[in-house]
């Protein structure tokens, strides 16, 4: 079980004035955002560093041909991400589409590994509500630890922030203790003052988490968005002593990009970010950099892919 | 042992191509011919598409960028001077007017380079309106440039034809017929310096099987005359171009800042001043 | 809980080779200078010696004004495309060894190597390229065909940008067609004597470019020589003035550019966190270290407390540091006496009754260190609100609207520049109307460009460098 603060919903008129305040030049912040990358990190701490990403990888697959068998590989790679490398542990869960969810929970056992379920018609959302409830509450009877949902963009960009807002409560409870992500899909959100204002309403929602993207669109996440959402989780904590976590996703493919990822966590929000249990890379390709690039360290040698087992 | 002969090709989205249609022309040099690309009605539209993409990418580099990339194209030229003066002897020039010819485009480069990151200081201006009002008119580039390039067998000319719009900004599409060589030898130092990809095309062919088109392409925003042609053509070229409001400029200046005025578009900002 | 360590990311010194004692260079090749006069230039953040300049005389003052005369005689002569393409030749070298000057740079300055390697090293290289362009273009800049060079430039610069105030000298001084003498500042002259073996690689004609070391004596004998046509100052208010003065009576052309006591001004509807970013940059960039500092930091009332929170936590994940390490953001106090003058002020600013905030850090044992500073609670009478600190430490006050804020921000003797915080398009173009100062930043703060004029109003100089304008310091209009 998480050890954080339990998320939990917020009065709607309590997050307006926040959510109605928003304004962020963008020049500003990507020049910000582009000066936290020249950080360089101490090769003892790479290795941490790496180690951690593996810890907050949720290894996912989330295609029409997905398959059990295709699951179970998957899963024995989440636990054991390089067999011949012990010290690498677990990574934090697997994510997958509600109907994979039964034979993921057999898979993972009791290895630690948590398994994600996308619902909520993920990746549009284009449904009535009742569906949303329905792969919901289906994943969850089929064992999932964690329900990654989309926003109703729809509502959104047509003005409708209180539907955004009520679509997500109803999601919450429906949930009960299972852990809630809220993914902004940020490349329909398109501006800095929309996440921002998305991930406000999405946390006042009573979501544990804020994740950037389904991974479905070309644009996926980014570190500037990382930052309006970073920024957003800290004024909500100011507001209501509740501490969310952040999720990236769709688009970060090696380490070094990573890496710059939790430099960014780390200066702006702090090291209390920096776990699993407050900060999750989306991964497929990711996972395989970061095994290279720790072996690297480890021989000094540059590795190839075929080194590593296929999830 | 035998001379391996170079095929000159157009220049087109940064690749070197040959007419879709399979054809060539022959070029009878004073000391040499050569085959060059007859470039049909549909490598016209096809240098349009890559224009306007190439437009898009040379408009978003900066000025300062720009300025850079064109004194790199100086260089490069600087660096195969002889390759040039060889091409244009061929062509009828003695050595040393060739010689002149490659150094006087070289500075007119460089004087342009030089241009790139301060012309809008001289062009744009804050406009002293009446009232509670800030308000500035300042220049962009107009687009793809379609320039008929003279024939003249020199370098300088060619690049009288080129260097004012794309110094500003637009992308063009240069047409040689007898001066092809030149031309599209000019390419390779092109492809050398870091322009995107379809800001500078450079074709070879008649002018008049493709003039039609060219004047009724509405995708390109301005067509530039610097050579003599025929006043029925020129005629022709301007009744087509006003279906879509087309600019035509018929032997532009080449003198200074004028040079490059028919190639920008002027737009003016209001905004109240107030708490 | 991981502890997160930045690497000691260093620069390496290797790729710069410092000589034991330097030479003035003059008339195109480095000379023994007459001086016998030496002094030691240190390394701030370490102490170390790193060489030794001269102290210039008369006699060597003499020698470069002459030499620069029969310089100016040969760029007289020089085409404007010529003069141009040198200037285009002297901007490529600067981009091909600009990892040397940057290390050369900090370690003489004290500066991080971030800064000299991101900032400083590409604007010189785009000050030469930006000037190279005007120099067969002056009939273009003004369409006045009267304006003419002034012949021998007298240039004095400081220590705070060193090669960078070199480049805004020197470029538009050839571009317009004069000739210079240039003095470094004495705790900073390494680059300039880098540079001069640029223009020795350049093939810039001899005399045209004349770099002579020295302190406070060597300027004023530059100030002083009759056959100066001009004086370009880059430096403290007081020694302009004292400039201004040795020039009275005289028909020499001068532009100074002087001290500041910038205000940033934040409304309450800015965009906040990017505002925080401009303050931090605004008064800790170049360890403070900058004329256009925004070192009054003018806040809105109502968002103070909210404000203040939030800086503090920024200012608490600046990195104080050796200046060559690529993650340090805030290097070495320049010299002692710089040290010395920042403490005074700051320990009058507690006396007043100010309220300070330092960040935690762990500074260096040797060398010249200061904390990141914050003040609060300030009264507008303060010493640290009106005096120019040159320090990391930034001076907080308050308005309540904008008639206020702009009352404030244009209380003092300064008129350099000015930072205006607001989401709201109308009320930028309004304040910057209002602001006594020549550079106004709107939601943005400490951009330099080589096209862009720089200058200030009131005590803080005449004349601007950069731009369009900028030709004009160098040129002036034939009666």
């Amino acid at each position: 079980m998480n050890n954080k603060t339990e998320a939990q919903s917020i009065k709607w008129e309590n997050i307006l004035e926040l959510v109605f305040d928003s304004r962020i030049d963008s020049v500003g912040l990507n020049e910000r955002v582009n000066s936290l990358a020249t950080r360089s990190i101490k090769k003892e701490s790479k290795l941490d560093a790496l180690n951690m990403i593996v810890s907050m990888c949720d290894l996912t697959t989330l295609e029409g041909e997905d398959t059990e068998g295709k699951i179970s590989q998957m899963v024995a790679k989440a636990i054991t991400p390089n067999p011949s490398d012990l010290d690498i542990k677990n990574v934090a869960a697997v994510c997958v589409y509600p109907s994979l969810v039964s034979i993921a929970k057999e898979k993972v056992g009791n290895s630690g590994v948590k398994v994600a379920a996308v619902s909520s018609y993920f990746p549009s959302g284009q449904v009535p509500m009742e569906s949303k409830l329905l792969d919901t509450k289906y994943a969850i009877e089929s064992g999932a630890d964690e329900i990654d949902i989309v926003i109703n963009r729809k509502a959104f960009l047509e003005g409708d922030y209180r539907r955004v807002y009520d679509e997500i409560v109803a999601l919450k409870e429906a949930c009960g203790d299972v852990h809630l992500k809220t993914i902004l899909e940020v490349g329909d959100l398109k501006t800095y003052e929309n996440i921002r204002k998305a991930s406000l309403i999405s946390l006042a929602a009573g979501s544990d988490f804020i994740k950037t993207s389904t991974g479905k669109l070309s644009v996926g996440s980014s570190r500037q968005a990382c930052y309006v959402m970073a920024k957003a989780v800290l004024d909500f904590k100011n507001l209501t002593g509740l501490s969310a976590g952040i999720k990236v996703a769709g688009g970060i493919r090696d380490a070094k990009d990573a890496i710059r990822y939790l430099v960014l966590i780390n200066e702006e929000m702090g090291d209390e970010w920096l776990t699993p249990n407050l900060f999750r890379f989306g991964a497929s390709s990711l996972l395989d950099d970061v095994l290279k690039q720790i072996k690297k360290l480890k021989t000094g040698a540059y590795q190839a892919s075929y080194y590593f087992p296929r999830g | 042992m035998i001379e391996i002969k170079k095929t000159y090709k157009n220049y087109v989205g940064g690749k070197y191509i040959r007419s879709e249609s399979g054809k060539t022309f022959t070029l009878n040099l004073k000391n040499d011919s050569f085959e060059v690309p007859l470039t049909s009605k549909k490598d016209i539209r096809d240098a349009v598409t890559s224009s306007k993409a190439g437009f898009a990418k040379w408009s978003e580099i900066s000025p300062y960028t720009k300025t850079q990339i064109l004194y790199r194209l100086s260089e490069m030229i600087e660096g195969h001077k002889d390759s040039y003066i060889d091409l244009l002897v061929l062509g009828g020039s003695t050595k040393n007017q060739a010689k002149k010819d490659v150094e006087t485009a070289i500075e007119n480069i460089v004087w342009y380079a030089g241009l790139a990151d301060k012309w809008e200081q001289v062009s744009g201006n804050l406009n002293p309106v009446n009232g509670e009002y800030f308000n500035i008119s300042h220049q962009n580039p107009i687009g793809v440039v379609f320039s008929l390039n003279s024939d003249s067998n020199s370098l300088t000319s060619l690049l009288n034809s080129i260097i004012q719009p794309l110094t500003v900004g637009c992308s063009v599409i240069s047409f040689s017929e007898e001066s092809s060589i030149i031309a599209l030898k000019f390419a390779e130092d092109i492809n050398n310096s870091d322009f995107p990809p379809g800001s500078l095309n450079i074709l070879s062919g008649q002018f008049e099987k493709i003039f039609e088109d060219v004047s009724k392409h509405v995708e390109i925003n301005l067509v530039s005359i610097c050579k003599i042609i025929p006043n029925e053509i020129l005629k022709k070229i301007q009744e087509n171009a006003s279906s879509s409001v087309k600019r035509i400029i018929n032997m532009p200046s080449e003198d200074g800042i004028s040079s490059i005025l028919p190639f920008l578009e002027t737009k003016t900002v209001w905004h109240p001043k107030g708490t | 809980m991981v502890n997160w360590e930045y690497s000691e990311s260093v620069e390496s010194q290797d790729i710069v080779k410092i000589k034991d004692k330097y030479q003035n260079f003059v008339d195109g090749n480095f000379q023994q200078p007459n001086s016998k006069k030496y002094i030691n230039t240190i390394s701030p953040s370490t102490e170390e010696v790193l060489s030794k300049i001269v102290i210039s005389n008369e006699k060597d003052v003499n020698n470069a004004i002459k030499s620069a005369q029969m310089g100016f005689e040969k760029w007289s002569k020089t085409s404007p495309h010529e003069r141009s393409k040198y200037l285009f030749k002297l901007a490529r070298l600067i981009q091909e060894r600009s990892r040397e000057f940057a290390v050369l740079e900090s370690m003489d300055g004290g500066k991080p190597i971030k800064e000299s390697r991101d900032f400083d090293l590409p604007q010189v290289a785009a000050n030469f390229f930006y000037f190279a362009g005007w120099a067969d273009k002056i009939d273009l800049s003004w369409g006045a065909k009267s304006l003419k060079p002034h012949g021998v430039v007298g240039q004095i610069i400081p220590w705070n940008f060193p090669l960078l105030m070199l480049s805004w000298k020197i470029a538009p001084a050839l571009a317009t067609g004069n000739t210079v003498v240039l003095k470094p500042a004495e705790t900073t002259s390494l680059t300039a004597l880098l540079f001069a073996e640029l223009c020795e690689q350049a093939g810039i004609p001899d005399g045209v470019v004349n770099i002579i070391t020295g302190d406070g004596t060597t300027g004023s004998l530059l100030v002083n020589h009759k056959d100066i046509n001009k004086i370009a100052f880059t430096g403290s208010t007081q020694v302009g003035k004292s400039i201004q003065k040795s020039l009275a009576g005289r028909d020499v052309g001068l532009t100074l550019e002087l001290g500041g006591k910038a205000a940033n001004i934040i409304y309450e509807d800015a965009a906040i966190d990017q505002a925080v970013e401009g303050v931090v940059n605004g008064i800790f960039f170049n360890q403070g270290h900058v004329c256009c500092a925004g070192s009054r930091l003018l806040l809105q009332e109502s968002i103070h407390d909210e404000f203040v929170a939030k800086l503090e936590k920024r200012m608490q994940t600046l990195r104080v540091g050796n200046p060559l390490d690529k993650n340090t953001d805030i290097g070495a106090i320049n010299s002692k006496e710089q040290l010395d003058k920042i403490e005074g002020l700051v320990n009058e600013g507690v006396s007043d009754g100010g309220k300070i905030f330092q960040t935690e850090c762990e500074l260096p044992g040797n060398g010249f260190w200061f904390k990141p500073t914050l003040f609060t609670d300030v009264q507008p009478s303060y010493s640290i609100a009106r005096e120019e600190i040159f320090g990391p430490v930034l001076t907080t006050l308050t308005f309540r609207t904008p008639q206020e804020a702009i009352e404030i921000a244009n209380n003092t003797e300064y008129g350099l520049s000015a930072g205006v915080w607001t989401e709201k398009g109308s009320k930028i173009l309004w304040t910057a109307d209002r602001l006594q100062a020549g550079v106004v930043w709107a939601n943005t703060f400490n951009k330099f460009d080589p096209a862009s004029p720089f200058g200030g109003y009131k005590e803080s100089g005449f004349g601007r460098e950069g731009g369009r304008q900028g030709l004009l310091s160098y040129l002036k209009a034939e009666s």
